[in-house]
C-alpha cells in the first residue's frame, strides 16, 4: 500500500485533527441552520483561527463545517420551510409537508441518513479519483494549464450568471483586480498608485469576506426589518433514527443523488442546489409514484439531500488535483492551505501526498461525526433557531473586520474588505454574479503565468494552444460551457416572452 | 423591466469608462525589452480588450432591450435613510479604528448594529456590546494568540 495513504490516515486520526473535525461539524451544523447564514460565512467566521492553527488541523475544521453546513442547511428547510443554504431548497419541497403533518423527526433523520450516504459515496469518489486526476496533471504543459484554467473559469461563468456577458464580465473583474500588485514575471509594480498595502496585491481571503458577508449582513437587515426576530419551529420531533423500510425507500433516490452530486461537485461552478434539483427531478422521474413528491415523499429528500452531500467531495477533486476551485468554500480552502505555504495541484500529491490523504481521510471522518453530532444533538441544535439576528449579526460583522485584520495585520485590509462589500453590493444591484469574480481572483495567477510562459516557449506563436490534445480539448470545452450557455440563455429569454405574450 | 434596462444601461457605461481609464493606465506600464518575453502590460491588456468588448455587448444588449432577464434584484427592504445612516457609521468606525482600537471602536458598533437588527432592550444592549466586544478581543488575544491592537485602551488591557 501506499505508505502515503497510511501516513495520510494517521495525519487525520491525530486526537486533535479529529477534534478540530467534529468541531467543525458542530459549527458547520449550526450555521448551516440559521437561515441567512451560508457556509461561506460560516468558513469567513472561524477563518482568523485558520492562520494560527497548523495546516492540517486548519483544513479538518474547515472540512468539517463544509460537510456539515451542507446537511445544517436541511434542518431549517424541513422545520421552517426556509433553506439554511441554497443547496437545501430542493429538501424543503417534501421535507417541510413531512414536517408540517408531524413528522418532522422522520424527515430530519431521513435527510441526516441521505447526507451521510452522499458524503461516503464522493469521498469514495475522492479517494479513488483524485490521486489518478493528480498522475494525469502531472503530464500537462503550461498551454494546458492554460487552457485547463480557462475552461474553468468560462464554465463558472456558464453556471453562476443567468446572462452569460455578465458572468464573464464578473470574471474579467476578478481579473483586472488580480493585476494589482507585482507583475509575477518580472516584479514589475502595477497600478499599485505608489501605495505600499498595494504591492503584494489584494488578498482573495480579504475580498471573499467583504463580497459575501457585506450583502448578506445587508440582507439579514431587511430581513429582520421585515419579519423580525430568530424564526422558531413549532413541529414536535420525536423519531429521529430511520427505520429498515425508510432506509429501502431511499435507496433508489440515494443512488440517483450520490452520483449526479460528485459529478456536479467536479465541474466548476455547478455547486449544490443544481445538483439537488436535477437529483430530485429525477428522483421524482424514476419514481412509481411521482404524484406523491411535494407532499412530503421521502424520496423527495433523499435525492437532494445525498446530491448536496456528495458535492463537497466532488468539489474537492479539481481543488486537489488541479488547483481550481469549484465553488467559494473550495477556494477558500485553497486559501487556507496557500497562507501556509502549501499549494493545491498534482504537486501536492507528489511533494506531500501525506498531507493530500490527510485531507482526504480528514474528509471521511467529517462525514462521520455529521452522521453522530446531527443524531446525537440534533434536539438541542435545532434550538440554535431561535437565536436572536441581533446579537448575530453583530458578532459576524466584528468577526468579518477581525478576520480582514488577522490576515496580514494591516488595517489597508479592512478597508479592502469593506470596499469588496460595496462592489458585492453593487454586482447584486445589477444582476451580476460575485463568484465568477472570486474565483478569478484565486485562478488569475496561474492563468497569467501559463499564458505567458507558453507564449514565451513558443515565441509568440499562440497556435500552441491548439496543437497540444489537451490543451485543444480544454479549449473545445469551454467553447462548448460558453455555446451551452448562450443557448440556455436564448431558451429562457424565449420562455420569458412567450409567457409575457400569454399574460397579455 | 424598464427599471433593468436603466441600470444595465448605466452600469455598460461605467464599465466602458473604467475599462478605458484601466487601459490607458496599463498602456503606460513600464515595458523591458527582453526577447520573445511579454511584458508586465501584458495580460493586463488582453484582460481589458475582453472587457470592453462584454461591457460594449451589455451596452447593445441594454440598448435593444434585450438585456431583461427574471425579476430586478432588490438589494434591502429597508428606507434610504437607514442606508444612509449605516453607511456613515461604517465609515465613521473604519476611520476611527485604527485610533481608538479593536475595544474601544467595537463596542459603539455593535451597539448600533444591535439598534438596527431590531434589538430595544437598552441593557441587553449595553452588556450584549460590552460584554460580547470584550470576550471576543481577548478569545482571540490568549487563545488564539491573534494580537488585536487595543488602540487607547492600550494600557489598560
Amino acid at each position: 500500500m501506499n505508505p502515503d495513504i497510511i501516513d495520510g490516515f494517521t495525519q487525520a486520526t491525530l486526537a486533535s485533527t479529529l477534534a478540530a473535525t467534529a468541531v467543525g461539524c458542530l459549527l458547520g451544523l449550526v450555521v448551516g441552520m440559521i437561515p441567512g447564514l451560508t457556509i461561506s460565512t460560516g468558513i469567513i467566521i472561524v477563518l482568523p483561527l485558520t492562520f494560527v492553527l497548523p495546516p492540517d488541523i486548519s483544513i479538518a475544521l474547515l472540512l468539517g463545517l463544509y460537510v456539515s453546513g451542507m446537511t445544517g442547511g436541511s434542518f431549517s428547510a424541513i422545520l421552517l420551510n426556509i433553506p439554511g443554504t441554497p443547496s437545501a431548497s430542493a429538501t424543503a419541497l417534501d421535507g417541510y409537508p413531512m414536517a408540517a403533518r408531524g413528522d418532522a423527526g422522520h424527515a430530519l433523520g431521513l435527510a441526516i441518513t441521505a447526507s451521510f450516504i452522499g458524503g461516503l459515496f464522493s469521498f469514495l469518489c475522492l479517494f479513488l479519483i483524485a490521486p489518478l486526476l493528480a498522475d494525469l496533471a502531472l503530464k500537462f504543459q503550461s498551454p494546458d494549464l492554460f487552457s485547463l484554467v480557462f475552461f474553468g473559469l468560462t464554465i463558472i461563468c456558464s453556471f453562476a450568471a443567468r446572462s452569460l456577458i455578465k458572468g464573464l464580465l464578473s470574471a474579467l473583474i476578478g481579473l483586472m483586480i488580480l493585476t494589482i500588485g507585482q507583475d509575477p514575471m518580472m516584479g514589475t509594480a502595477r497600478f499599485t498608485f505608489g501605495q505600499v498595502n498595494l504591492i503584494a496585491g489584494v488578498h482573495f481571503l480579504t475580498a471573499l469576506i467583504g463580497l459575501f458577508a457585506i450583502p448578506q449582513l445587508v440582507d439579514n437587515l431587511s430581513a429582520a426589518v421585515r419579519d423580525g426576530q430568530g424564526g422558531t419551529s413549532r413541529a414536535r420531533i420525536r423519531r429521529i433514527l430511520p427505520t429498515l423500510n425508510d432506509l429501502k425507500s431511499i435507496r433508489l433516490p440515494v443512488a440517483i443523488g450520490a452520483p449526479i452530486g460528485a459529478f456536479l461537485g467536479i465541474l466548476p461552478g455547478a455547486g449544490g442546489p443544481i445538483a439537488a434539483f436535477i437529483s430530485y427531478d429525477y428522483a421524482k422521474k424514476l419514481s412509481r409514484s411521482p404524484e406523491r413528491f411535494g407532499d412530503g415523499a421521502p424520496e423527495g429528500i433523499a435525492a437532494p439531500e445525498a446530491a448536496n452531500n456528495a458535492v463537497t467531495g466532488g468539489a474537492l477533486i479539481p481543488m486537489m488535483t488541479l488547483g481550481i476551485p469549484g465553488d467559494p468554500v473550495t477556494a477558500i480552502l485553497i486559501g487556507a492551505l496557500l497562507v501556509h505555504g502549501l499549494a493545491p495541484g498534482p504537486l501536492l500529491f507528489l511533494e506531500r501526498g501525506d498531507f493530500a490523504y490527510g485531507i482526504i481521510f480528514s474528509f471521511f471522518w467529517a462525514n462521520i461525526f455529521n452522521v453522530i453530532i446531527a443524531f446525537l444533538g440534533l434536539r438541542y441544535l435545532v434550538k440554535v433557531l431561535a437565536m436572536p439576528k441581533s446579537l448575530l449579526m453583530p458578532i459576524i460583522a466584528i468577526l468579518c473586520v477581525i478576520g480582514s485584520y488577522a490576515l496580514r495585520n494591516n488595517f489597508f485590509d479592512v478597508y479592502v474588505m469593506f470596499g469588496f462589500g460595496l462592489l458585492g453590493l453593487a454586482m447584486r444591484w445589477l444582476d451580476m454574479p460575485v463568484v465568477p469574480l472570486l474565483l478569478a481572483l484565486v485562478l488569475g495567477r496561474p492563468l497569467e503565468e501559463h499564458l505567458r510562459v507558453s507564449l514565451v516557449a513558443s515565441k509568440g506563436e499562440i497556435d500552441i494552444f491548439f496543437t497540444s490534445p489537451f490543451s485543444l480539448f480544454f479549449l473545445a470545452m469551454a467553447g462548448l460551457s460558453i455555446f451551452w450557455s448562450l443557448n440556455a440563455e436564448r431558451r429562457a429569454k424565449k420562455a420569458a416572452r412567450n409567457e409575457m405574450e400569454s399574460k397579455q | 423591466m424598464k427599471t433593468m434596462r436603466k441600470r444595465n444601461l448605466i452600469s455598460a457605461a461605467i464599465l466602458i469608462a473604467i475599462g478605458i481609464g484601466y487601459a490607458v493606465l496599463a498602456v503606460q506600464l513600464p515595458t523591458r525589452n527582453i526577447e520573445n518575453a511579454t511584458g508586465p502590460s501584458f495580460f493586463p491588456l488582453v484582460v481589458v480588450t475582453g472587457f470592453l468588448i462584454l461591457a460594449a455587448a451589455l451596452l447593445v444588449q441594454a440598448m435593444r432591450g434585450r438585456a431583461n432577464l427574471g425579476a430586478v434584484p432588490v438589494l434591502a427592504k429597508i428606507s434610504r435613510r437607514t442606508y444612509i445612516w449605516s453607511l456613515a457609521a461604517a465609515v465613521l468606525y473604519l476611520v476611527a479604528l485604527p485610533y481608538l482600537g479593536f475595544i474601544a471602536a467595537n463596542i459603539p458598533l455593535f451597539a448600533a448594529l444591535m439598534i438596527l437588527y431590531g434589538e430595544k432592550r437598552t441593557v441587553w444592549i449595553a452588556a450584549g456590546s460590552i460584554g460580547i466586544c470584550l470576550a471576543i478581543f481577548f478569545v482571540f488575544r490568549e487563545v488564539f494568540q491573534i494580537q488585536l491592537p487595543a488602540g487607547i485602551l492600550g494600557g489598560l488591557v
